[in-house]
């Protein structure tokens, strides 16, 4: 099979699994944004179709991880993702959640990602929501698989702690709560 | 409300009381060492897979064959970068041995609908002798001239362009020319028309939705010549920040394009241009020329000698406008009745 076979064959295998890594990074219901982040995914990868590995679904995510870091350049979009991968102040900042949004199951779980440092929740991210094993986000995060071990370890760690600040927080929360009642 | 949130964090922190109280899976082996241990999914990385936030089975992006978009997507790649190599790698194309088009050439669009029509490959252009004006002090110039006034950046372009082109496979066809002209228009509201003539017919008129991207080329290019060579290395190389060296005088060639087909340079980015390409070395002052478009300016070459190409930049004299590109043969080709110094492509921007 030629390299522009392999290309085609990867671009029909995972052009959704590559559409859901940039739609879960970008604000939900912006179809035609994720479609044109995809399309410059693809292109990038096109143009680099003879590093294409055998697995190539884990290198294509580095290519979209790459494409996103570097192509969100307007402040209203930048903003709107910063907040959505935890890149901002606000995430960064030691805010008490005192209102989590019940409309969201699981958003107090987005949120305790959210105060993690960028590198920790790309980690976490594609392992649990890409799926990744060691080896594959060694590839996607362009590091070796040690590096990669090391780094979901602390991250794993260090959203532990998110929860358990995230706990105390509420608790406090509620009981403030029942004071004033 | 927070009953429920309560809940659920108890349940999660309960379990990870209980794993500090005694050594679990983490504690008891060296994962920084292990590429297994993170396979054991604890209820940490099982509550972030529960909150995922994008579903594989349900919902837009679930999987399922390619929609009309991405087949879409796929061929325009495939097609496109044949299109390109066939251009850059003639020799290297064995079907149209046979082919003699030295008269009269098939004229296709390959985006548009097809649109037979002839057209002859147009002259190289020969510089004159004379005068050469070196890069170094063109940019001179071009920054005296941009402190003076001059125009403005303007988003949006006008070029002519022409390429040689050729199919592939045992059903090849002809080789083909390329001469659009072709017009960018943007809208206060981030759309943009593009218009497609050739040989003063209309071939299309497409108006495109406001673009999500706003990475170069699509971002205003700086005007200084270290800002605008990052800039054009981003052009060359989107999505590798990472990158540490600065692009070549080739790959400026190489991206160039892509920012004057989008953008139409002011006094201050034109001279930004001249300074970082006489900066760049490798290229050199071929003498003055007239332009596809009547336009008398400065000719610079550059030879790819792998490709069996010299690139010629042509700018203009006082401001360092870029006026035109040009690729031309170095090698012959009979083959394909291509003889060294027949013109591959070109592009001609206007004001």
């Amino acid at each position: 099979m030629s390299t522009d076979d392999s290309f085609a064959a990867a671009y029909r295998e995972h052009y959704w699994a590559v559409s859901r890594f940039v739609a879960r990074r970008l604000d939900a219901g912006e179809a035609h944004e994720v479609e044109e982040v995809v399309a410059d995914v693809f292109s990038i990868a096109w143009r680099r179709r003879s590093e294409l590995p055998e697995v190539p679904l884990p290198w294509l995510y580095a290519v979209a991880r790459n494409c996103l870091a570097n192509t969100v350049r307007g402040l209203g979009r930048r903003r709107r993702l910063l907040h959505r991968i935890g890149l901002n102040e606000s995430a960064h900042g030691n805010q008490v959640v005192d209102s989590p949004d019940t409309e969201r199951p699981g958003s107090w779980v987005h949120e305790a990602l959210a105060r993690l440092s960028p590198a920790d929740q790309e980690a976490l991210r594609l392992t649990t929501w890409e799926e990744l094993g060691v080896d594959e986000l060694a590839v996607a995060l362009e590091c070796s698989p040690g590096a990669a071990a090391m780094r979901l370890h602390r991250a794993r760690r260090r959203l532990r702690a998110e929860i358990d600040r995230m706990q105390m927080n509420v608790r406090a929360g509620r009981a403030g709560a029942e004071s004033r009642d | 409300m927070y009953e429920r949130d309560e809940r659920e964090l108890r349940a999660v922190t309960d379990h990870l009381d209980d794993r500090r109280d005694a050594p679990g899976p983490d504690d008891a082996r060296t994962p920084d060492l292990d590429p297994t241990h993170d396979l054991d999914l604890t209820p940490d990385l099982d509550l972030l897979r529960a909150a995922n936030p994008v579903s594989a089975t349900a919902g837009p992006w679930r999987d399922r064959p390619l929609n009309a978009v991405a087949e879409r997507g796929l061929n325009q790649l495939l097609h496109r970068t044949r299109a390109r190599r066939a251009r850059r790698r003639v020799v290297l194309w064995a079907e149209a041995a046979a082919v003699a088009f030295a008269a009269v050439l098939a004229l296709t669009v390959p985006d548009l609908a097809a649109a037979p029509a002839t057209a002859a490959v147009p002259g190289a252009l020969h510089p004159r002798d004379g005068a050469t004006l070196t890069l170094d002090r063109l940019a001179d110039r071009a920054e005296a001239a941009a402190r003076a006034g001059g125009p403005r950046l303007r988003k949006g372009s006008h070029v002519q362009t022409w390429s040689l082109a050729m199919d592939e496979g045992p059903d090849a066809k002809r080789p083909v020319t390329l001469p659009e002209e072709r017009e960018v228009r943007w809208h206060p509201d981030g759309s943009r028309t593009e218009r497609v003539e050739a040989d003063g017919k209309l071939l299309g008129e497409r108006v495109f939705p406001p673009s999500w991207s706003d990475a170069p080329p699509r971002s205003r290019p700086p005007g200084t010549a270290a800002a605008l060579r990052d800039y054009l290395t981003e052009v060359h190389d989107p999505g590798f920040p990472r990158r540490t060296t600065p692009a070549s005088t080739q790959e400026i060639l190489d991206a160039l394009p892509s920012l004057l087909d989008a953008w139409t340079l002011g006094a201050r980015e034109s001279a930004a241009l001249a300074r970082l390409l006489a900066d760049s070395g490798g290229l050199r002052p071929a003498g003055t020329v007239t332009d596809r478009l009547g336009r008398s300016g400065q000719a610079y070459v550059h030879d790819s000698r792998d490709e069996h190409l010299r690139y010629m930049l042509i700018l203009d004299p006082d401001s360092g406008e870029p006026l035109g590109l040009e690729a031309l043969f170095t090698k012959d080709q009979p083959r394909f009745a291509v003889e060294a110094g027949d013109v591959m492509s070109y592009s001609a921007w206007r004001r």
